[in-house]
C-alpha cells in the first residue's frame, strides 16, 4: 500500500513533467502494467484540468499604478517623519544614561549644586570691603543709624539699609530707597537740644567715631552688589545709641531728662561700658549675604587688621571705586516668580522671609537660622520719635508765632480787661509741647509716685514706657481740657460785667416791684 | 575563490536591454521610471497570485500594493542571485502568509460560522469552477499555495520551492497531498464533474 502511494505520488509529479529521467521510465513501466495506476492517471490528469480552468483572471485595476505612486509617495514622506523622531529617542537615550548614573551615584547632583553653591558664595565673598569707607560714612550718618535705624548704602541714588523689629520680635532689615531725605543735621540739633559745650562735642564725636570701625566689620560691600551684614549690628546700634544717651544723661542731665522718658535714666557709664566689652568680646564670623540673586547666611571672617594693612592701597583705589559707585552699588533684586509656584512642591527649609518690592526688599531673620547675640540692652523702639520731637522742639523756641487757628473756627481773643489781662493769647500746638516738655520733671515726680504705689494701670504704662507718645497724648488732652476749662472761665469772666449790671438792674426793678406790690 | 563567485554573481548575464535585470539595472542607476515598466510586466501575475492564494478577490489590490512598495523600497539591494519573479513572487507569498495569517487571528474573535460552508454551496452551486474553487479554497495554505503555483500559474517545482523557501521533495508532496485532498472533498460531486 506503500508502495502504492509512493507510486501515486510519482503519478502526480509525472503528469507535471517533473520528474527525472529515471522516474520516468520507472513510472510509466508500472503505468502499463497497472490499471489501477492507469486509472489513478486519468483521474489526476482530469483533477488538473478542473483546478487549472477552475480560476479566471482576476479584472484589470484601473487605477492600480496610480494608487502605487501616490502611496510610494506617502510612504517615502513618512521616511521622513521617521527622521523627526530621531531627536527625541537619543534624548529619550540620553535621559535614560542620566538615570543610570543618578542610580549608581545618587549624590551627584547634590553634589554639582553644592560646588556651585560655594562657587557662588566665593564670588559674592570677593573684595568685601567695610560699608562705612565705601559709603563715606560720617558721624552724622552713624548718629542716624543709632537713633533712626538708617545706615545709607548709597547716597547718589538715595539708598538705604534699615534695621527693626517686626511685631513678633524678630529682627528684619530693609534694602530701599529713603522715603524722604532725613532732615539734615540731626546730631547738631541733638547736641543743641542738650545744650553742649565746644569739649561736649567734641566728646560726643569721639564717641561716635569710635563705633565706626565696629561698624566697618559688621556691613561689607563690594563691586558684585553683595552686602554682607553680621547679625550683631542690631546689638551694636543699641550699644550706640546707649553710648551716646549716658553720655548726654551724664553731661546735660536737665535738658536731657526734660526730652528722655524715664526708663532710659537708667544708664549709667558702669552698664555702657560693660555692654561694650560685651560687644567687642563676641566674634560672630556668621554674616547674612543679600545679593542681586540670593539671600544666604554664610561663616565669613573679616580680618580688621589685615584689612587696615591694605587700607592705604584701597585708599587709592577708592577714588576709582567712588567714580563709579553710582553704578556699582545700586541694589536690585531679582524676582523669581517660579519660585511661589513650585512652593507647594519644594520642601525648603525657611530660613528668611523675604519680601520684595520694586524699590524695596524686607528680609526676615528667623532665630533658629542665625543666632543674633543676646544682649541685655534696653529697649529704644521709639526713642527716635523723642529725640525727633525734643529736637524739633528746640527750633520751636521762637519769637512768637503769628495768631494760630485752633479747631474750625478763627478764635483770635483780644481783651483788655479782667484779672487775666493778657494782650494776646496764641494758641500754638508747638507752644504747649514746649509747655508740656518744661513741665516734664513734673510729671517724672508724679511717676515716680505712682510707680511707689505700685498701682496697675501705671506699671502697665511704665512696661510701654518706651512708648511716651501714649503719655504725651494723656498728658495733652490734660492740658487741652484745661485751656477748655479757661477759656470757659474767660468766656463767663468776659460775660459777667454785662449780666452783673443786669442782673442789679433786674434786682432794683423786682425789687420795685416788690416794694409796689407790698 | 568566494570573491570571483561573487563578482560573477553581482554581474549577471544580461540577455537583452528589455529583461527584468537590465530595468533593476537602470534602476538602481537612479533611473527610477523603470520601474513603472516593472509594475506594468508583472502587476497582473501578481495581483493573480494573491487572488488565488486567499481564494477570494478582498484586499487583493490592497495587498499587491504592499507587494510593489516593499520591491520599490528594496530593489537597489537587490543581488541578481536568482530570477526577479522568483524574488517578487515570494515576497508576493509572504505578504499573503502575513494577510492570512492576520485573518485567522481576527477571525478567533468573530462569530462562529457553519462548519462546511463550501459543500453547502456545492450543492447549491452548479457552476463547476465555482465548486473547484471552493474546494481549492477548503485546503490549508501550506497545501493549497503550492497547488496553485503549479496548475494555474504554471510555475516550476523549482520555482515553488524558491517561492516558498523550502525544498523541492516538500513541494512535490504538498502538491501530491492537495490533490488527494482535493479528490476527497469533490468524491461525492464525481460524476457531475466527470471525475
Amino acid at each position: 500500500m506503500k508502495k502504492n502511494k509512493t507510486d501515486i505520488e510519482l503519478l502526480s509529479a509525472y503528469i507535471d513533467g517533473e520528474l527525472s529521467p529515471a522516474e520516468k521510465k520507472y513510472i510509466e513501466d508500472k503505468i502499463k502494467s497497472s490499471l489501477e495506476l492507469q486509472k489513478e492517471l486519468s483521474d489526476l490528469k482530469k483533477l488538473k484540468e478542473l483546478t487549472s480552468s477552475s480560476v479566471d483572471l482576476i479584472p484589470e485595476s484601473p487605477f492600480f499604478e496610480t494608487r502605487l505612486f501616490a502611496n510610494l509617495n506617502a510612504k517615502s514622506q513618512s521616511k521622513f517623519n521617521i527622521k523627526k523622531w530621531i531627536p527625541i529617542s537619543s534624548l529619550t537615550l540620553v535621559t535614560l544614561a542620566l538615570m543610570a548614573v543618578l542610580k549608581f551615584n545618587p549624590n551627584l547632583l547634590d553634589n554639582l549644586i553644592k560646588e556651585q553653591q560655594s562657587n557662588l558664595v566665593g564670588f559674592y565673598k570677593e573684595n568685601l570691603q567695610p560699608l562705612l569707607y565705601a559709603a563715606d560714612l560720617t558721624n552724622e550718618d552713624i548718629f542716624n543709624f543709632a537713633v533712626y535705624q538708617e545706615l545709607p548704602l548709597d547716597k547718589t541714588n538715595n539708598q538705604i539699609l534699615k534695621l527693626g523689629y517686626d511685631p513678633k520680635g524678630s529682627e528684619f532689615f530693609e534694602i530701599k530707597k529713603a522715603n524722604q531725605i532725613n532732615d539734615a543735621d540731626n546730631l547738631k540739633k541733638f547736641v543743641t537740644a542738650l545744650n553742649f559745650d565746644e569739649n561736649e562735642i567734641k566728646n560726643i564725636d569721639s564717641i561716635i567715631g569710635s563705633y565706626s570701625e565696629q561698624i566697618s566689620a559688621l556691613v561689607l560691600v563690594n563691586d558684585k552688589n553683595a552686602m554682607a551684614i553680621n547679625p550683631n549690628i542690631w546689638n551694636t546700634r543699641k550699644l550706640i545709641l546707649a553710648d551716646i544717651l549716658a553720655f548726654a544723661e551724664k553731661h546735660a542731665s536737665y535738658d536731657f531728662n526734660k526730652m528722655m522718658p524715664t526708663q532710659v535714666m537708667k544708664l549709667d557709664d558702669h552698664s555702657v561700658a560693660k555692654w561694650v566689652n560685651e560687644a567687642k568680646a563676641m566674634k560672630d564670623n556668621q554674616y547674612i549675604f543679600c545679593t542681586s540673586d540670593s539671600i544666604f547666611k554664610e561663616d565669613f571672617v573679616f580680618d580688621m587688621t589685615e584689612y587696615e594693612k591694605n587700607l592705604e592701597e584701597m585708599t587709592e583705589n577708592l577714588a576709582e571705586l567712588n567714580e563709579q559707585k553710582a553704578v556699582l552699588r545700586e541694589y536690585h533684586f531679582k524676582i523669581d516668580t517660579n519660585v511661589s509656584k513650585q512652593k507647594k512642591n519644594l520642601n525648603w527649609t525657611k530660613q528668611f522671609e523675604v519680601s520684595v518690592d520694586s524699590n524695596l526688599i524686607k528680609v526676615s531673620i528667623q532665630n533658629f537660622v542665625v543666632d543674633i547675640p543676646e544682649m541685655d540692652l534696653p529697649n529704644f523702639d521709639s526713642i527716635a520719635i523723642v529725640i525727633h520731637e525734643a529736637t524739633q522742639n528746640i527750633q520751636s523756641v521762637r519769637p512768637p508765632s503769628p495768631p494760630m487757628t485752633v479747631g474750625n473756627n478763627s478764635y483770635n481773643y483780644e481783651y483788655k480787661t479782667g484779672p487775666k489781662k493778657k494782650t494776646k493769647t496764641d494758641i500754638n500746638l508747638d507752644s504747649l509741647m514746649n509747655i508740656k516738655n518744661m513741665q516734664n520733671s513734673k510729671i517724672r515726680i508724679e511717676q515716680k509716685e505712682s510707680e511707689k504705689k505700685g498701682s496697675k494701670e501705671n506699671s502697665i504704662q511704665f512696661f510701654y514706657g518706651d512708648s511716651l507718645i501714649i503719655m504725651q497724648n494723656q498728658e495733652l488732652k490734660k492740658e487741652m481740657d484745661k485751656l477748655r476749662k479757661e477759656l470757659q472761665k474767660f468766656r463767663e469772666d468776659f460775660q459777667d460785667p454785662q449780666q452783673k449790671n443786669n442782673d442789679t438792674i433786674k434786682k432794683d426793678s423786682s425789687s420795685d416791684v416788690e416794694i409796689i406790690e407790698i | 575563490m568566494d570573491y570571483e563567485q561573487k563578482e560573477n554573481m553581482q554581474q549577471p548575464k544580461i540577455l537583452s536591454l528589455d529583461d527584468d535585470f537590465s530595468l533593476i539595472k537602470q534602476f538602481i542607476d537612479g533611473d527610477e521610471l523603470v520601474f513603472s515598466e516593472l509594475l506594468k510586466r508583472h502587476k497582473d501575475k501578481v495581483r493573480n497570485i494573491i487572488y488565488l492564494t486567499l481564494s477570494n478577490t478582498d484586499g487583493v489590490d490592497d495587498i499587491a500594493q504592499e507587494v510593489f512598495i516593499t520591491v520599490y523600497r528594496h530593489l537597489k539591494n537587490f543581488r541578481f542571485e536568482s530570477q526577479f519573479t522568483t524574488w517578487l513572487y515570494r515576497i508576493t507569498i509572504n505578504k499573503c502568509k502575513d494577510h492570512l495569517r492576520k485573518k485567522n487571528i481576527r477571525s478567533i474573535f468573530l462569530p462562529l460560522k457553519d462548519e462546511e460552508p463550501v459543500f453547502e454551496s456545492i450543492n447549491e452551486d452548479t457552476d463547476i469552477k465555482h465548486i473547484v474553487r471552493n474546494a481549492i479554497a477548503t485546503l490549508p495554505d501550506k497545501l493549497r499555495i503550492p497547488l496553485v503555483l503549479k496548475d494555474l500559474e504554471g510555475f516550476s517545482y523549482q520555482e515553488i520551492a524558491d517561492t516558498m523557501e523550502c525544498e523541492i521533495g516538500t513541494v512535490k508532496s504538498r502538491i501530491f497531498r492537495a490533490r488527494e485532498a482535493l479528490k476527497k472533498i469533490l468524491k461525492p460531486l464525481e460524476k457531475e464533474l466527470m471525475l
